[in-house]
């Protein structure tokens, strides 16, 4: 679909079609970042507002809270994102089978948490993690701890119940996009290499992972983004707090704390989500290397 | 090298039954062409002896062995692709050598392997390209490096040509035919086309609807068909078919009353029994043998739909009044090339007999 | 892949049992474990709807104990609901926003997908990937310069606030201009020459063949507006104008919240998305097939 060279007219024409968009996210997407950018710069409550030049910077590293939420969003990332990804591959791999019977079902079945709404799984992993809750009585039912565990009042299983949570959550949703790549692969390609006696194993590592690399990269990048900036989630579990003792907390809601709850520094806020904005571009970026860089040497 | 055997083999899906009761035996060295129509069976059939459909009755035995149950690893085989299947991400070398390094040898000696294959299949520049970076033809000759460098008994070739353009066509084939004299194996080739069958093929296995119609070597299938539909599907153009009803039937010959070539009508030399009286019948003959009018046999008169002069050859596409096509191939001539009808003479010493069933009468 | 004559052939094998060499053992313990695997994670992933149903049954007392089966405090849990929620004003917050905001962003989204792939051109190549970059900045980033403009527009705690940010989705461009790479250059060219105009070409030959894929964007707009959390929580201020998400988020944060009441508001909440995504499921794996090249 090349088209060498567009016309005066298609040019134009090129332009009203991504016009609409464009402004849209001039408006709401550019100016706040500049905005936030210039007001990371500026000190002051509310909207007393004066230059103060890197105090907002200086004021993160030594600010333990923000550490703390920089620490749990990385926690958060570094464990969650491999498990999603590596359940999302095994389902799809296992889905693809033409002769597994039920495939459908299955399919719907694990995408289907993708489909229900916060609040409802919110409220669904509240009462189903209290500490009279379900899975509690399932674990002693079958003598897995011996006494009901308080997911939502320990700082460890708190950390737990959300990445079992968002997990739940996303898994269905990245396994279609590996399903979809899995069904453009040319089967004979798995053919040939059967006939060659390559093992099953061999053909999971050799063939299947790096044909699927470029989904594979983008879903973890989108999973990698969307972990980093974790709101929803947290936010609801712990009423806001992001606790207990804010073990949950990560750096969406401490911006969000910092703006909306205590004394509003927007100033102070704005640096903070710069932060995020930056690990979120370097650790794309790295992703993005990783990817190149891997060849398979056979 | 071996031989391959395949005795009542039979494969349905659910109850479906699309290969109904296949016997043949391959010698070692041969190149066998399965060919036929789409659905026929041929790719089903070519998979089943490589493994990768199940085989619902019957006895498959290579080299001696029944291989029913065994692993397509393990039956000897190595199979081309229609579209190739090389694996993406890898260059022609990693691709070569990649079944290798799970068949336990070692790392120098797969390196020497792929060499040799390379050298046979002039891919020794292209060893370090990836499969994006290839031509259709060159794609081709990676996936037969490929399979050579497993040393097999049997080559499986799945329709390889059908992805590459005409001329290409004819150079892959010719590439082919040289690598069969060069590595002398046994060869098995699907493919729709007759004409990659004519040229390539020690035996012709004709399938239509899972059945085999002839097995044969190439011109004995285009002079002794036994059929109606091998008498159709081998040549090029198609052979012509008129119809007919038997009028008298003497000492070795028939004569047929064509239906609609105006009466005409033709007596051909028949060896054993005879139709009878009455009987319908179709007369056959290939476009070739037409002889100019009053040559002897019957004369028919055909209005000329479309002539098509190829330079050397002319065919020349006529209709009878009532509308039955025949399709004549001649040297081309200049002087004649308006022409709005024409007379040719059926030469009956070159014309079929198939009966109603559409058998051969000999 | 080129399309071979053998299709049909291969569409048989693909459909029926491709049984090869069933002998081996290794391979039906292996069968047999994928089934495991898949019927557990399966299990998991439906179980909190089925808690979600049962749950909105009981009473909240019986749901803490951990009752599993269904019970008769249905009714009672709705009437808790409706008179502590007003559930039509609410649900009809929810529904405006999130069907004007998904049928604005498949619009104008898929405008812009379409503009990017059909007429490219170097600039447009060079925003195109800076709107790539942009994807990796987090919405916290954003809201409080977000908050101050629609303040100062006195627009604060209204449907505009809330729907307009998220109309032009940068996800949603990409979705749309990867999809587009299948669409046929010839129908564009033959329906010029039958003389269409640029946009009469967009409505009535691209929009109609990329069903599938408007159907698949439908399905994920849709959802995230429904789910849209931090923004609304932000812009909305008053009760009248809030989603069902928030209602029911500020409910779940009570001291002691009425589970049994809450999971009858849960499943209410959860049924638009669920219907939508079973109406549009056939053409949502499609138009995932379609987009992932």
């Amino acid at each position: 679909m090349a088209q060498a060279r567009l016309d005066r007219r298609e040019q134009i024409t090129g332009w009203a079609f991504i016009a609409p968009a464009l402004v849209l996210l001039g408006l709401f997407m550019i100016y706040p970042i500049v905005w936030s950018l210039w007001m990371s710069f500026q000190v002051g409550k509310g909207m007393n507002l004066s230059f103060g030049g890197f105090t907002n910077i200086m004021r993160l590293t030594k600010d333990t809270v923000f550490l703390r939420a920089l620490g749990n969003t990385f926690t958060f990332f570094i464990i969650q994102v491999p498990i999603m990804i590596t359940l999302a591959l095994l389902f799809a791999v296992a889905l693809n089978d033409a002769t597994l019977k039920f495939r459908g079902l299955f399919r719907t079945a694990i995408f289907l948490p993708c489909v229900t709404s916060l609040i409802a799984y919110s409220t669904l992993f509240k009462s189903m993690f209290a500490t009279d809750g379900v899975v509690n009585q399932a674990l002693m039912a079958i003598h897995a701890i011996s006494g009901p565990i308080s997911w939502f009042g320990d700082p460890f299983w708190a950390k737990v119940v959300v990445i079992i949570a968002i997990t739940w959550r996303w898994t269905g949703y990245n396994m279609i996009f590996y399903l979809a790549a899995l069904q453009n692969i040319d089967r004979s390609i798995y053919e040939a290499a059967r006939i060659d006696g390559v093992p099953a194993w061999a053909r999971f590592r050799y063939l299947t992972i790096p044909m699927l690399k470029p989904v594979i990269l983008f879903t973890t990048v989108i999973s990698t983004i969307g972990t980093l900036q974790l709101f929803d989630e947290v936010y609801n579990f712990t009423a806001g707090t992001g606790g207990p003792s804010d073990s949950t907390l990560t750096l969406s809601l401490y911006i969000y704390n910092l703006t909306f709850k205590f004394m509003p520094s927007f100033g102070y806020s704005a640096t903070v989500s710069w932060v995020i904005v930056i690990v979120v571009a370097i650790l794309s970026f790295l992703q993005f290397l990783v990817a190149r860089d891997r060849r398979v040497k056979p | 090298m071996s031989s391959l055997k395949l005795t009542g083999v039979r494969k349905s899906y659910g109850n479906l039954e699309v290969i109904k009761g296949v016997d043949l035996e391959i010698k070692s060295k041969e190149f066998v062409v399965f060919v036929g129509p789409s659905g026929c069976g041929k790719s089903t059939l070519l998979r089943m002896i490589a493994g990768l459909e199940h085989i619902s009755a019957g006895d498959l035995e290579i080299g001696g062995q029944r291989m029913n149950e065994v692993d397509p690893s393990k039956r000897g085989i190595a199979m081309v692709f229609q579209s190739y299947a090389l694996y993406p991400h890898m260059t022609v070398r990693e691709n070569m050598g990649f079944a290798l390094r799970f068949a336990g040898v070692a790392k120098d000696q797969i390196a020497i392997q792929v060499q040799e294959a390379a050298r046979i299949l002039a891919l020794e520049p292209l060893l370090d390209r990836v499969p994006k970076e290839l031509s259709g033809g060159q794609r081709q000759r990676v996936a037969i490096g490929r399979a050579i460098v497993r040393n097999p008994q049997v080559f499986l070739f799945d329709e390889p040509l059908s992805n590459l353009d005409a001329e290409l066509r004819v150079h892959m084939r010719i590439e082919i035919a040289r690598l069969h004299k060069e590595l002398q194996t046994t060869i098995v080739y699907v493919t729709h086309d007759q004409v990659e069958a004519m040229t390539l093929a020690d035996t012709i296995v004709v399938l239509r609807d899972g059945r085999i119609e002839q097995v044969g070597r190439p011109l004995d299938l285009y002079d002794n068909p036994a059929n109606l539909f091998v008498a159709g599907f081998i040549g090029s153009p198609r052979m012509n078919f008129m119809a007919g009803r038997v009028t008298a039937s003497g000492q070795g010959s028939i004569t047929v009353e064509l239906t609609h070539q105006g009466k005409a009508q033709v007596t051909v030399p028949v060896a054993g029994t005879a139709p009878a009286i009455g009987d319908a019948v179709t007369v056959g003959l290939r476009a070739e043998h037409f002889g100019a009018a009053g040559a002897g046999g019957a004369d028919i008169h055909l209005d000329i739909d479309v002539a098509e002069h190829l330079g050397s050859t002319s065919y020349i596409y006529a209709n009878t009044k009532t509308g039955e096509q025949i399709i004549i191939e001649r040297e081309e001539s200049r002087n004649e090339l308006d022409r709005e009808s024409i007379t040719v003479s059926i030469d009956p010493d070159r014309a079929y007999l198939f009966d109603a069933q559409g058998l051969r009468i000999q | 892949m080129t399309v071979s004559p053998m299709t049909d052939m291969a569409a048989d094998r693909a459909v029926a049992t491709r049984s090869f060499m069933p002998g081996n053992a290794w391979a039906l313990v292996r069968r047999g474990l994928v089934y495991l695997m898949l019927s557990v994670a399966a299990f998991i992933s439906v179980f909190p709807f089925f808690w979600m149903i049962v749950g909105a049954t009981n009473s909240s007392a019986e749901i803490i104990k951990g009752k599993a089966s269904f019970g008769d405090a249905l009714f009672t849990n709705a009437a808790t609901f409706f008179t502590q929620v007003d559930a039509l004003r609410v649900f009809w917050n929810s529904g405006f926003i999130a069907v004007v905001a998904t049928a604005l962003t498949l619009v104008i989204s898929s405008l812009a997908g379409y503009g990017f792939e059909m007429f490219r051109s170097r600039i447009r190549e060079r925003i195109f990937s800076l709107l790539l970059l942009l994807l990796s900045i987090p919405f916290a980033a954003m809201m409080v310069p977000l908050f101050v403009m629609f303040a100062q527009a006195k627009l604060v705690n209204t449907y505009v606030a809330v729907i307009l940010p998220t109309v032009a989705s940068i996800f949603i461009i990409f979705y749309f201009r990867q999809a587009t790479k299948a669409f046929p250059s010839e129908l564009r060219d033959a329906a010029k020459i039958d003389g269409l105009k640029e946009w009469q070409i967009f409505l009535f030959v691209y929009m109609p063949v990329m069903r599938s894929t408007y159907a698949a964007a439908t399905i994920i707009i849709f959802m995230t507006n429904w789910n849209n959390y931090l923004w609304p929580l932000i812009v909305l201020q008053t009760a009248e104008n809030k989603t069902i998400t928030l209602i029911l988020s500020a409910l779940t944060s009570a001291y002691t919240p009425d589970y049994g009441m809450l999971l009858f508001g849960t499943v209410l909440a959860t049924l638009p998305t669920l219907v939508i995504f079973f109406l549009l499921q056939r053409r949502f794996v499609e138009g995932m097939l379609g987009a992932v090249k």
